[in-house]
């Protein structure tokens, strides 16, 4: 049995809706700015990849956008974009209808704006728990659609919304689910979370003032990620089901790794990536050889870009030099829970159209980063088959590929 | 605020909050649930009150909160603090 992917949606800070945002992104478009939804002046990192003038109206009514954060709209907008995409899922029974999705945070923005009145003490804002719940994205889709299969929610930091689509995948093979509406979503562009990433380190401060130059993959000159928010979700199912509604496939989603360094909760190992390729090559049933590009994590710390290239060597030995890699996070930022849907989709997106879009902001490559990143400009190639990594804290490490066959 | 004032504002107020009623039919005798507002509906609507009109409900007197009049009545009887 093999499993496709029939539908896209996506909301990002350089495009919503996956022409958009793909027409962006192989002009090497980006989406990084001055913060603007609050004052960030007391930050040491002023910038992100936020999504500006985003009305969840569009999608909810006035009294859904009460009850829910932003995340779980930002969720709904790239579901609705996708289901459309995907046509029409009349023909399966609701009960065979999963939801599969990924949030590093989950509702945090409530979560700071209720945790500021309660120590203020001012009331609590009814559905604090109910918007701040990990699970209330995927309920919400689930509830909007009448899904009424599996619903989970993972929620392993900055590789959620790739093991979201890796559970999808199982939910299809294992026969727990005919379709799957699988991604990640995360609105954490938030004094209190940023603020725990600048503690540690992770953000870029240097670039307060051009911040179109801050997420930087693979160059010497980078010095953190850039905080960033978004949604990708994607409508998995079974190939013959695909074929005998007539809906059309995009790619198939061919293989799926999950490894954890159980080493440091924050710093990287090349180990668990190399072991996270290659358990997803192996599930995929090809050879290294095989593989033409990869969407990096890439997020433009110093460490995390150098470590995963020694990774991709080390999987790939010679052919490494071969591969095209790029970074969507340059344009975008690092939107936590959602980078690897949201690199799903342009990874299929570079196998459908021949396409792969650049890294941006690479001007003076780092020595140790030393593979094909697709420098500044996009590059026409036809590729059969593209890897999705995603690597989060906790040494959480997701690896999905695509194929074109 | 006059009394009069208080209670056309608070009537205005939840008139606009509430969905599937005629505003019209929104009185201070109306009951929350008369309203369509379910219990967590009522808590939110308490919520957005408390910010539009500058008062704490009593936790535990929240729970004798039914019609609109009572919200009215609660205002009257705690006049926000006067502005520093």
């Amino acid at each position: 049995m093999r499993v496709v992917v029939t539908g896209m949606g996506v909301i990002a800070p350089i495009g919503t809706g996956v022409e958009q945002f793909w027409n962006a992104a192989v002009n090497g478009i980006c989406g990084i700015r001055k913060i603007s939804s609050f004052d960030a002046s007391g930050q040491r990192s002023q910038i992100a990849g936020e999504i500006i003038g985003f009305d969840p109206a569009s999608v909810m009514s006035a009294k859904q956008i009460e009850q829910s954060d932003r995340f779980t709209q930002l969720a709904l907008c790239a579901a609705n974009f996708a289901l459309k995409d995907a046509g029409d899922l009349d023909g399966y029974l609701p009960q065979r209808v999963a939801v599969s999705l990924g949030s590093g945070m989950g509702g945090f923005s409530t979560f700071e704006s209720s945790a500021t009145r309660k120590f203020q003490k001012k009331s609590l804002p009814p559905f604090t728990v109910p918007r701040i719940m990990a699970n209330s994205a995927a309920a919400w889709i689930a509830s909007k659609y009448g899904f009424k299969g599996v619903n989970l929610t993972t929620s392993t930091a900055c590789s959620s919304g790739g093991n979201a689509i890796g559970v999808g995948l199982e939910l299809i093979r294992s026969g727990k689910a005919d379709v799957v509406i699988a991604g990640g979503a995360e609105a954490c562009v938030l004094p209190l979370t940023m603020s725990g990433f600048e503690v540690l380190f992770a953000l870029s401060t240097g670039f307060n003032n051009t911040p179109e130059q801050a997420s930087r993959p693979f160059d010497k000159g980078r010095d953190g990620f850039v905080i960033g928010e978004g949604a990708g979700i994607v409508v998995l199912e079974r190939e013959e089901h695909a074929k005998q509604r007539g809906a059309l496939i995009h790619a198939y989603l061919s293989g799926y790794g999950c490894t954890c360094d159980a080493a440091h909760i924050v710093a990287p190992e090349m180990e668990g990536q190399v072991a996270a390729m290659q358990a997803a090559i192996q599930d995929a049933q090809i050879q290294p050889e095989a593989v033409d590009y990869i969407n990096a994590h890439a997020t433009s710390t110093p460490l995390g870009d150098i470590v995963e290239t020694k990774a991709i060597k080390q999987c790939f030995g010679s052919h490494a030099q071969k591969l095209s890699i790029s970074a969507t996070k340059s344009m975008i930022g690092h939107s936590i829970g959602a980078s690897a849907a949201i690199g799903s989709i342009a990874t299929i997106m570079a196998l459908k159209t021949g396409t792969i879009h650049p890294t941006i902001n690479l001007v003076a490559p780092d020595p140790e980063c030393d593979l094909d990143y697709t420098a500044n400009h996009a590059v026409r190639k036809p590729i059969q088959v593209g890897l999705c990594n995603a690597f989060g804290f906790g040494g959480n490490n997701s690896t999905l590929v695509f194929t074109i066959n | 605020m006059a009394t009069a004032d208080i209670e056309a504002k608070v009537i205005q107020f939840i008139a606009s909050k509430v969905e599937n009623v005629d505003a019209s039919a929104v009185t201070a005798a109306s009951q929350f649930k008369d309203l369509g507002l379910d219990s967590m509906d009522t808590v939110q609507l308490l919520f957005d009150a408390e910010e539009e009109f500058g008062v704490t409900f009593d936790g535990d007197e929240v729970k004798n909160l039914r019609t609109v009049g009572d919200i009215i009545d609660y205002i009257n009887s705690h006049p926000p603090a006067a502005p520093q």
